[in-house]
């Protein structure tokens, strides 16, 4: 079975994200750059699938910028097979999912995982419009993921409101991965060795018989800005009886809560 | 396309969600900047019965499937309801079923997705649309003028509730719900429910959430019993859930739980960027500390600067003596 792992090299989770000159795009220079944590899990649960299905291989996908193709590298370090990189500025989720399924329509993957999130746009929009581009159920934020013996199908734990949920979904199935599911191995000295020795395949859009259209981002943007500040509150120091009965007010009064 | 907004109401327990009352007051106000009109569309068991109560709060019509439908199933169902209405916006709110459904239906009807938006309102014949990214770091604003509907899921308490002024009379119309062959290859086998009196994170008006401060999981009695006078919901830190002093369903934060309730209140967490990536969206915001410079006092609205095992008694006590 080919397994399909689709990644996104995205700022890291500490990093200060500051709009650009003109505010229509975030200002990333000088960013520090990561593979989106969520596709780690995903990584992962592609290799522990691997093993469990002998003759499989593991296909890694991005889409993005140049430098996107870090993602693609560290997805060698840990131990995929191929790799590759759809080059492509400016697009936003639904494009990056185009260009995604135009590359799986073709390698007919048997599993698909994604990272429930990118954590910049922060959409959950990748698996579930991957899922419909290939006529593929999609199964969102799996926390527990247990695959039969065939490769035929797949039980899924995920949590929703109020509970846990266990889903049976049928193969070939988009898997969206959530934190939980797995301990994402780090890659060896070994594996970083092999990954230098491997490229990472390219492909423009256009190769992959997607339009311009096909790229056009689906929101006009208006402005990124940073959050509002908040002006200072008040600070409290006082004996706990004493603050707590002017908090208590406070909710009353100001918040009315409660 | 019509000027119509689209809800998407979801129930529990045969019970519409607060969300619902949200979701048609933005409805009805964008409906009316635009001079369109508000529908709703309900699946599942009790849709019939729920669907009066969609008509009061301002639908003009309500499309009822009873049928339990599969999120595949709910897609096409709801395709139904798009291709019906011809909706400019189809609203959500957040939840496991719009996570599944939202994003598919978008591409379905040839529209556009925006998840966890925070504001929405008409926009130069077109809607506007405001929503955190990157974990809050940033705010996008984005205009949506078609192709096709905009599909967006609204983050909860993040917009105004407002009854109309008087009951509105829609009308009831049957959705079909029909499950094609292909729907039936992902289906739910199980519900574990979590056995909790609390309101469910994600949705509660109030939210206490406990750090690593707290010491140990039998010391997170101190913020439930906080969380239970106040009516509340309990949530961790990543840094006391990583600790193991409270399940990771808990978790607020980049990597678990966002939520927006009216007040969140942060006992003995110092406000690591990925914790206040899950809550800086609440309404109000307190923190109880005892470090004066933990980075989550520069976001409070309120602060205490105190010792945390004996303010939260203390501010317990003081809630259920103004509760009456």
């Amino acid at each position: 079975m080919k397994i399909a792992v689709c990644v996104k090299l995205v700022p890291s989770t500490t990093a200060r994200i500051q709009p650009g000159a003109d505010g229509k795009a975030l200002d990333l220079a000088g960013v520090e750059m990561v593979l989106s944590p969520y596709d780690g899990y995903a990584l992962e649960e592609a290799l522990k699938a691997r093993e469990k299905l002998a003759g499989s291989t593991i296909l890694a996908v991005s889409a993005g910028p140049a430098a996107a193709s870090a993602a693609l590298t560290q997805a060698y370090e840990v131990g995929a097979d191929e790799a590759l990189h759809v080059k492509a500025e400016g697009l936003d989720a639904a494009a990056a999912a185009r260009c995604a399924a135009a590359v799986l329509k073709a390698e007919k993957p048997g599993l698909v995982f994604c990272g429930r999130q990118a954590i910049d746009d922060d959409q959950w929009l990748f698996p579930a419009l991957l899922g419909e581009l290939l006529d593929l159920p999609h199964v969102t934020a799996v926390s527990g993921f247990e695959l039969a013996a065939d490769g035929s199908s797949a039980t899924c734990r995920r949590r929703v409101e109020g509970g846990e949920e266990v889903l049976a979904v049928k193969l070939p199935a988009v898997i969206s991965c959530d934190k939980g599911l797995n301990e994402p191995r780090v890659p060896t000295l070994k594996g970083r060795l092999n990954a230098k020795k491997k490229q990472v395949a390219s492909k423009t859009p256009a190769e992959l018989g997607l339009s311009g259209a096909d790229l056009m981002p689906a929101l006009e943007i208006v402005s990124y800005a940073p959050p509002p500040e908040k002006s200072p509150g008040r600070i409290v120091e006082a004996p706990a009886a004493e603050a707590a009965a002017e908090l208590a007010k406070w909710m009353r009064d100001e918040a009315k809560v409660i | 396309m019509s000027n119509d907004i689209l809800v998407v109401a979801e129930l529990k327990d045969g019970q519409l969600k607060k969300s619902a009352h949200e979701l048609l007051s933005v409805a009805r106000k964008l409906a009316g900047e635009l001079g369109g009109k508000a529908h709703a569309a309900v699946l599942g068991a009790g849709a019939s019965g729920a669907a009066g109560e969609l008509a009061e709060w301002g639908a003009e019509s309500v499309l009822a499937g009873e049928a339990p439908a599969g999120a595949l199933a709910a897609v096409r169902a709801l395709a139904g309801a798009v291709a019906s209405k011809q909706p400019r916006a189809v609203l959500f709110g957040v939840s496991a079923f719009s996570r599944d459904v939202a994003a598919r239906l978008a591409a379905r009807a040839g529209g556009a997705l925006a998840s966890d938006a925070i504001g929405l309102k008409a926009e130069g014949g077109g809607l506007q649309v405001v929503r955190p990214v990157c974990a809050g770091r940033a705010i996008l604003t984005a205009n949506h003028a078609g192709p096709g509907p905009l599909v967006a899921t609204l983050r909860a308490n993040s917009f105004e509730i407002a009854k109309p002024a008087a009951p509105g009379a829609g009308t009831v119309e049957a959705l079909e719900v029909t499950a094609a062959e292909a729907d039936l290859r992902v289906s739910v086998k199980e519900f574990v429910a979590t056995k909790s009196e609390r309101p469910e994170l994600t949705e509660a008006s109030i939210v206490v959430s406990g750090g690593r401060s707290l010491g140990s999981a039998e010391h997170f009695k101190v913020i439930y019993a906080l969380a239970d006078a106040m009516g509340a919901a309990a949530g961790a830190s990543r840094a006391a859930v990583d600790a193991g002093y409270a399940p990771h369903a808990m978790q607020v934060g980049q990597t678990g739980k966002t939520v927006s309730p009216a007040l969140y209140v942060a006992c003995g967490i110092s406000g690591a960027i990925q914790h206040l990536a899950g809550m800086r969206t609440s309404k109000y915001i307190v923190a109880i500390n005892k470090d004066p410079n933990a980075t989550i006092f520069k976001l409070a609205d309120f602060g205490i600067v105190g010792d945390l095992f004996e303010v939260c008694p203390a501010l317990a006590a003081e809630v259920k003596k103004l509760r009456g």
